[in-house]
């Protein structure tokens, strides 16, 4: 893997400048928002090195943001959009097929958005290096490049997929990029307590969040040759964008930061609101162990280094190496003293399963035989399901899910 | 063996200085990481296309060498030096002759220095990382292979979890000409734990690793490595003689690799392979494994042959 620190920084020449490509033509490509400066540029846009940028990070970090300013740079948000809502009223940048692509692979693995669980990343690579995974994500990333030369990928559950996305890069003779935003993590446990109306709990979120950006940071070590990633602090951006996304641009030479022009930067300067940082609070407000305090606060020190010119050293990423051990034993360590919780779950879970399988059977209320007739027959079928190839089983979980 | 014993392993003939000590008991335990153990012999000319993908993506490549005689052991440390990686590098040498797959292996004991499993416990002792690749010398990643490596080297950490993914047999004339092929499905295992579960122990043909009762195996998809053969080159040596995978099931990704070696050897092209040759001043080893297969249109499958399911 190539390592960013390493890289070369090329001058910032416009590789576009060539004359335009045989069949490229501006007029037969979608429409990019932006400025009066599109149409006339467009083709020259499409003539950059072909840039998949990964804006991964924990959600309520600032993704959104980073998204819809390289978005009014012109770099492509592919179509349509997930639709901006109350927490988010500027939009999300977020593809909606994305979104629903990622959403349907981590049902597929029994992983949540937020999963808490090491094991979990495991579980979403095995479905995503499934044919019927990677074959529509390169497919999907080829279609964008109709459109635009360096598209934007966001999603709060991008993370779980990094290795999918860098291998869409690949069979789409792309570069994949990754862009890691940082926010303090008492702001996004905050900002995740008031959109999720407090129903998780402090301790879960800060578990998912180290879960969460342990595994991104890592994940990010992964790069094609020739690629790099950059992490970006969400106080930098918001508090002055011009110099942070152009070191942004730099790092992962975006033609379309390099050469922007002056009314996509007023549009950028627009969007952004330093209001937008609606959340300031402190680990010290929660209920969480000081075990997992320390973890947060030491993890949150180490990344924050790496948002630094040079950051992304050896020694860092070593440190990380060591949180992310300790996180991995902290977790082991919480399951085993509360398997019993677990147990007790799962046997709630069936119990609950059995009765609404009753429900069903038996509308009038006929009676246990039914119940149990239900209950041998899904045994049974569980049993036969076990025996099935994985290939099977994944299209039947498919079109269980379509159904 | 049944039973591995927790303090090693003694080999037959006293050589004790070949006797195997249990990573995980040596002082200091494991560290967190993967390495690929290559065991090879006289493979100088594949190395310089195996090594650079594997030491862009592992934390360590050990090459175990068994008396080359073609500077193999040279060849690996300068394709890393080259690369500016030589601290990544580790070459041992294992000097006993080691039984040939098939009849001789079925006749030489367990415990034996000329035993493939005591060979292959041997070497996968002398790594001290958490998680192992069985690489073999002639086995190159693709681009996409590397990352996919990469990604499942460290999602592993502290799984009891397999890497399976299948190789393609890709059949070397010369350094613009090879002819891949994509018929083979299946999915061999590549990524393994290292730890007191996961030693090897003799099977009727070579050797196999043991595996505890819960293991995952998580199967990678199609494009991510070919196995050289270099047409030629002696690519069935390391087996005892052709009747030596005849006739068991267990075989017959051998005799087709065999009937596919011997056609082209021939001059026939089996319709299942694809020519491929590449532009001018790029091996086609390189071309294969850093364009033409990370960017094939998939399913990848053969010509003229209906998509599978795991393609």
């Amino acid at each position: 893997m190539s390592d960013s620190q390493d890289r070369p920084q090329q001058p910032a020449a416009d590789p576009a400048a060539a004359p335009p490509a045989a069949g490229v033509a501006a007029d037969t490509v979608g429409e990019v928002a932006g400025d009066a400066e599109a149409t006339a540029s467009l083709g020259r846009r499409l003539r950059y090195p072909r840039r998949v940028v990964l804006v991964a990070g924990a959600g309520r970090s600032g993704t959104s943001t980073l998204a819809g300013v390289l978005q009014r740079l012109h770099l492509y948000v592919p179509q349509p959009e997930v639709d901006a809502d109350t927490t988010n009223p500027r939009g999300f940048g977020e593809s909606a097929w994305v979104v629903r692509h990622h959403d349907r692979m981590l049902r597929r693995a029994n992983v949540n958005m937020a999963d808490a669980r090491p094991d979990a990343w495991l579980d979403a690579a095995r479905i995503a290096a499934m044919p019927n995974c990677r074959v529509p994500t390169s497919k999907f990333l080829e279609e964008q490049f109709g459109f635009g030369s360096e598209v934007v990928i966001k999603d709060p559950r991008l993370s779980w997929f990094l290795g999918l996305w860098q291998a869409a890069a690949v069979r789409t003779e792309s570069t994949a990029v990754v862009v890691t935003m940082l926010r303090p993590p008492a702001e996004v446990i905050g900002s995740k307590q008031d959109h999720y109306a407090n129903r998780l709990g402090a301790p879960h979120l800060a578990a998912s969040w180290l879960n969460m950006m342990l595994h991104t940071e890592r994940a990010g070590r992964d790069l094609q040759e020739g690629a790099g990633r950059s992490f970006v602090r969400y106080t930098d951006l918001l508090g002055d964008w011009t110099s942070t996304i152009m070191r942004l641009g730099e790092e992962l030479q975006l033609q379309n930061v390099l050469h922007a022009g002056t009314t996509a930067v007023t549009d950028v300067d627009t969007f952004i609101d330093p209001a937008l940082r609606r959340t300031e609070r402190t680990l010290a407000d929660m209920p969480i162990s000081s075990r997992m305090r320390e973890l947060v606060e030491e993890t949150d020190a180490a990344l924050n280094s790496m948002a630094d010119p040079g950051g992304d050293t050896a020694e860092v990423r070593a440190t990380l190496d060591q949180l992310r051990t300790a996180y991995v034993d902290l977790y082991a360590d919480a399951e085993a003293v509360t398997r019993s919780t677990a147990l007790a779950a799962v046997e709630r879970g069936r119990r609950e399963g059995r009765e609404a399988a009753r429900a069903e059977s038996a509308p009038d209320g006929s009676g246990d035989e039914a119940g149990g007739a239900a209950d041998a027959a899904t045994g049974l079928a569980r049993r036969a399901a076990r025996r099935l190839p994985e290939p099977v089983k994944g299209r039947l979980r498919d079109l269980r899910g379509r159904g | 063996m049944s039973r591995v014993p927790a303090d090693g392993l003694r080999n037959l003939q006293g050589e004790h200085e070949y006797d195997i000590v249990w990573p995980w008991t040596k002082p200091g335990g494991l560290r967190t990481g993967s390495t690929a153990v290559l065991r090879v012999k006289n493979e100088a000319r594949s190395l310089p296309f195996v090594l650079p993908g594997l030491l862009r993506v592992c934390d360590k490549v050990l090459v175990v060498d068994n008396q080359s005689d073609d500077q193999t052991p040279e060849v690996a440390k300068q394709a890393a030096v080259d690369m500016g990686r030589g601290d990544q590098l580790e070459v041992l040498e294992y000097p006993f002759r080691v039984a040939r797959a098939g009849a001789e292996h079925l006749a030489e004991p367990e415990l034996s220095v000329h035993s493939l499993s005591y060979f292959y416990n041997w070497s996968f002792a002398q790594c001290d990382t958490t998680f192992s690749w069985k690489w073999d010398g002639d086995m190159v990643l693709t681009a996409e292979g590397e990352l996919a490596m990469a990604e499942f080297g460290w999602r592993s950490f502290r799984k009891d979890v397999i890497l399976k993914f299948p190789r393609h047999g890709l059949y070397v004339e010369s350094e613009s000409r090879a002819y891949l092929d994509l018929s083979l499905h299946n999915a061999e295992g590549w990524g393994f734990p290292i730890g007191p579960e996961w030693t090897y122990t003799k099977s009727f043909e070579w050797e196999v690793r043991r595996r505890p009762e819960d293991t995952v195996d998580a199967i990678l998809p199609r494009g991510l490595c070919v196995e050289l053969k270099w047409l030629d080159g002696d690519e069935f040596g390391h087996w005892t003689d052709p009747e030596s995978f005849a006739t068991s099931a267990r075989n017959a990704r051998k005799r087709y690799e065999w009937s596919v070696f011997n056609a082209l050897s021939a001059g026939e092209v089996p319709p299942e392979l694809i020519q491929i040759d590449s532009p001018e001043g790029t091996h086609v080893i390189d071309y294969v494994t850093k364009t033409w297969l990370p960017t094939a249109p998939r399913p990848l499958r053969p010509p003229n042959r209906e998509p599978q399911p795991t393609d």
